[in-house]
């Protein structure tokens, strides 16, 4: 009898936990369609801080940024971000959630169907972007509000919001580069060459660190191919994907081809780390900080990260990348990460997701704290410092051409841009143990490339 | 009425009654094992034919027939990261021979046996990633490994970059994985070893059986079902090894496994339909390897069924007929 009750009682609540599932999507494709019709309210322009404080909701974010959700971070926590959100809006409960392998697991969550009500969009198709998160507004009225509101539009809507933006440059220790006796930033990566061989015979210093072991340090590298080593907005975007070998040396220090070369060159000739197949990735923030480490290849987001890893934090700069294209040194900046917010969730919840992201972009000073560049354009403070380099923005994909890049990684398998890690990796490997050139890297990945555009009929323009 | 009556005797009927109560209690395993199993296990076998992102909407999906598994077997990366997997085999069998050698030690008794049966299953009840990231500190340059090895009198210099220099480390993953299992399988010997009744050994040594006697002729060919088994689950995880090399070396530098290969193509270039392409092929490679085992294993213990004619037995016999119609044809040629 006993036996009986129970496994009635279990097949109960596995009935009752099952309808819960089903309650909760059908309540979910009841308000997604109800929201197009509203429109106005629900809108980023039409959303105004300081109104509807007394609004209730609870809403969940989801992002990558674990070191904040951590009390010994050195700059402003998720927390304490919170906290002042909540003074405003008292009513709104923000739950954070952080994740080590964000961007595998957001598109997990997103799968799912089930995910949180703010996320950091992670690597979807432009073309998808409406079956998941909500348009924040046409593209016309973000522009008016925000920078870089291009990054995540689709077919004249908007929807991301970028929570802080970066440029591409070096991380390095000042000290190290003065001891080594280095007066002036080098301009070129034969410059840069020199100067960390100089480091090398002059301090106790490793050059340049490569963080080989994390991975995604090494994809960075991707990041310098576009602006910063063409000068040319329309490159990363709108050229490359239409480029007859990309990777092909132009002979005048500058492309794709060369910002790789450096980091051949500098393993093949001993300037990086000894064993670069144990680097340690939070190590290196207090090794670049105490001066043990010359430089790092990373964007402007590390910046403040190596400025907290220790207490010579006033060591620590930021310089542009060594590549000048006809005589000027330029610099991309972009989006990091951006807001989007849950397509299923209630109309509520919408409104405070909206409310939210507003808050963050308007009013937290997240950007600045994060020594990004400006979002809003309602405040340009910025902590970085690039006297004489251009800052260019890459511009969008054409139209109809929004996926050229996506199926053009997932084709070649380079992944540019797209945590192609283990490309980098390769170069690395083949330079420490010389058994393959630098050129024959760059053909094979040519040829990658030259397929992908044959496999998806891409038409080859440049 | 006569009809509801008649329904009524029909469904509390003893032999109604049996079938509904096996259909009730079978529902809901069968259903949990069909939604979450051979569901899923089915569309990714679909995936397979198919050249998709995992967010790609269903209608874009594109029908490509079998050229997803025609790549597999033509792409250097993918066949060629299975013989990474021999080197996991190695270390399997090193594991084995190992777990059964300490298991038939510490079945016997020995001081402060649980001690060290503790000790060594002790890394198994450790995380994976735990383990990885112990093991990364480990192999670093000037660190624990090679710490303790220069306090044996070895020279750094001399000492290979365990994770960096290609010839060694895919064997100092292979070591990390063998440190982590062993112990379990140790375990699950001797498990097996206390089930065989003590008599026979008993009886063993009043013949005159050595331990080594006791060991090949009493309780290998009594665990034999577990050693078995142990070989089966150790070749298919060295097939799908995946935990050492993602965690410590992230699969770079020549250490990516088949599984670490298709990780990245599913996850970085999200070429879903490739990646369940491979992970159907590595089924058929698992279940090739599992039959061949099955027949080698049935070789091997062909004489320890005592049912079956004993093979020298057998040998003797065909001998014999065979020499027995030589001599008739002889006789006949006569």
């Amino acid at each position: 009898m006993k036996k009986r009750l129970m496994a009635l009682t279990l097949a109960a609540a596995m009935c009752v936990s099952m309808a819960a599932c089903g309650n909760s999507s059908s309540s979910k494709g009841g308000s997604s369609s109800s929201a197009d019709s509203k429109g106005g309210d629900l809108t980023y322009s039409g959303t105004e801080l300081g109104k509807d404080t007394d609004l209730k909701a609870d809403i969940t974010v989801f992002n990558h940024r674990t070191d904040m959700s951590s009390d010994d971070y050195g700059g402003t926590t998720w927390k304490e971000y919170i906290a002042a959100f909540n003074k405003e809006y008292p009513n709104i409960k923000v739950t954070v959630t952080t994740d080590t392998n964000y961007a595998d697991d957001a598109l997990t969550h997103l799968q799912s169907g089930d995910y949180e009500t703010v996320m950091m969009i992670p690597a979807v198709d432009k073309s998808d972007l409406s079956t998941y998160f909500m348009p924040f507004d046409s593209i016309d009225n973000m522009e008016k509000e925000i920078n870089y509101a291009n990054t995540w539009e689709y077919d004249g809507q908007v929807y991301g919001v970028p929570s802080t933006a970066t440029t591409q440059g070096i991380v390095y220790n000042k000290k190290v580069f003065s001891d080594a006796g280095i007066s002036g930033l080098p301009t070129t990566p034969e410059e840069f060459i020199e100067d960390l061989q100089k480091i090398k015979d002059k301090t106790d210093a490793i050059p340049l660190y490569t963080n080989y072991a994390a991975g995604w340090t090494m994809g960075a590298w991707d990041a310098y191919i576009g602006i910063n080593a063409t000068g040319d907005t329309k490159y990363m975007n709108q050229k490359l994907v239409h480029t007859k070998n990309p990777f092909s040396d132009p002979g005048d220090d500058t492309h794709a081809y060369n910002v790789y070369k450096i980091l051949y060159d500098a393993v093949s000739k001993g300037l990086t780390e000894d064993d670069y197949t144990t680097t340690d990735w939070e190590g290196s923030k207090g090794m670049l900080n105490s001066g043990k480490i010359g430089c790092m290849v990373l964007g402007s987001w590390a910046y403040p990260q190596m400025e907290a890893a220790g207490d010579k934090g006033d060591d620590v700069g930021y310089m542009p990348f060594p590549m000048t294209v006809n005589g000027k040194q330029y610099a991309s900046a972009g989006a990091d990460y951006s807001y989007g917010i849950n397509v299923h969730a209630s109309d509520t919840e919408k409104k405070a997701a909206l409310i939210f992201v507003k808050w963050m972009t308007d009013e937290s000073q997240f950007s600045y704290n994060e020594d990004g560049l400006p979002v809003t354009k309602k405040d340009n403070s910025t902590k970085l410092d690039f006297k004489g380099v251009d800052i260019e923005e890459d511009e969008p994909a054409l139209e109809g051409e929004e996926d050229y890049l996506n199926d053009m990684n997932s084709e070649s398998e380079l992944n540019i841009n797209n945590g192609g890690n283990d490309k980098v990796q390769a170069i690395i490997e083949h330079a420490s143990k010389g058994d393959e050139s630098f050129d024959d890297i760059m053909n094979e990945w040519n040829k990658k490339w030259s397929d992908a555009q044959e496999a998806n009929g891409i038409e080859v323009k440049y | 009425m006569s009809g509801a009556g008649s329904f009524k005797k029909w469904i509390t009927s003893r032999k109604v009654q049996q079938v509904l109560i096996v259909i009730g209690f079978s529902l809901i395993p069968v259903a949990l094992l069909m939604i979450f199993t051979y569901i899923p296990f089915g569309e990714m076998v679909k995936f397979s034919f198919y050249k998709m992102k995992y967010t790609t909407p269903v209608q874009n999906r594109q029908y490509v027939g079998l050229r997803n598994y025609m790549d597999v077997f033509r792409r250097k990366d993918c066949f060629g990261a299975l013989k990474l997997s021999l080197f996991y085999m190695v270390g399997a069998l090193v594991q084995l021979v190992l777990a059964l050698y300490l298991a038939t030690i510490l079945s016997f008794k020995v001081k402060g046996g649980n001690f060290f049966k503790g000790v060594m299953f002790f890394p198994y009840l450790i995380s994976g990633i735990a383990i990885g990231f112990i093991f990364k500190f480990f192999f670093t340059r000037g660190f624990v490994l090679d710490t303790v090895l220069q306090w044996c009198g070895f020279n750094l210099a001399d000492l290979p970059y365990w994770l960096k220099d290609q010839r060694v480390n895919n064997w100092s993953l292979v070591f990390t994985s063998v440190w982590r299992y062993f112990g379990q399988n140790m375990v699950l010997f001797i498990g097996a070893i206390m089930s065989v009744d003590s008599e026979l050994y008993e009886a063993a040594s009043l013949d005159g059986a050595n331990k080594m006697q006791q060991f090949r002729y009493i309780i290998l060919p009594s665990i034999k079902t577990i050693v078995t088994l142990n070989i089966i689950l150790s070749i298919t995880g060295s097939l799908s090894a995946f935990e050492p090399p993602y965690v410590i070396t992230d699969g770079a530098n020549g250490t990516g496994t088949y599984f670490v290969i298709m990780n990245r193509i599913a996850h970085t270039s999200q070429k879903v339909g490739l990646a369940s392409a491979m992970a159907i092929v590595l089924l058929l490679i698992i279940f090739i390897c599992t039959i061949l085992q099955k027949l080698f294993f049935k070789y091997v213990f062909r004489d320890a069924d005592s049912e079956d004619e004993s093979y020298k037995a057998k040998k003797a016999r065909l001998k014999a007929e065979k020499a027995a119609k030589k001599a008739a044809a002889a006789g006949g040629a006569k």
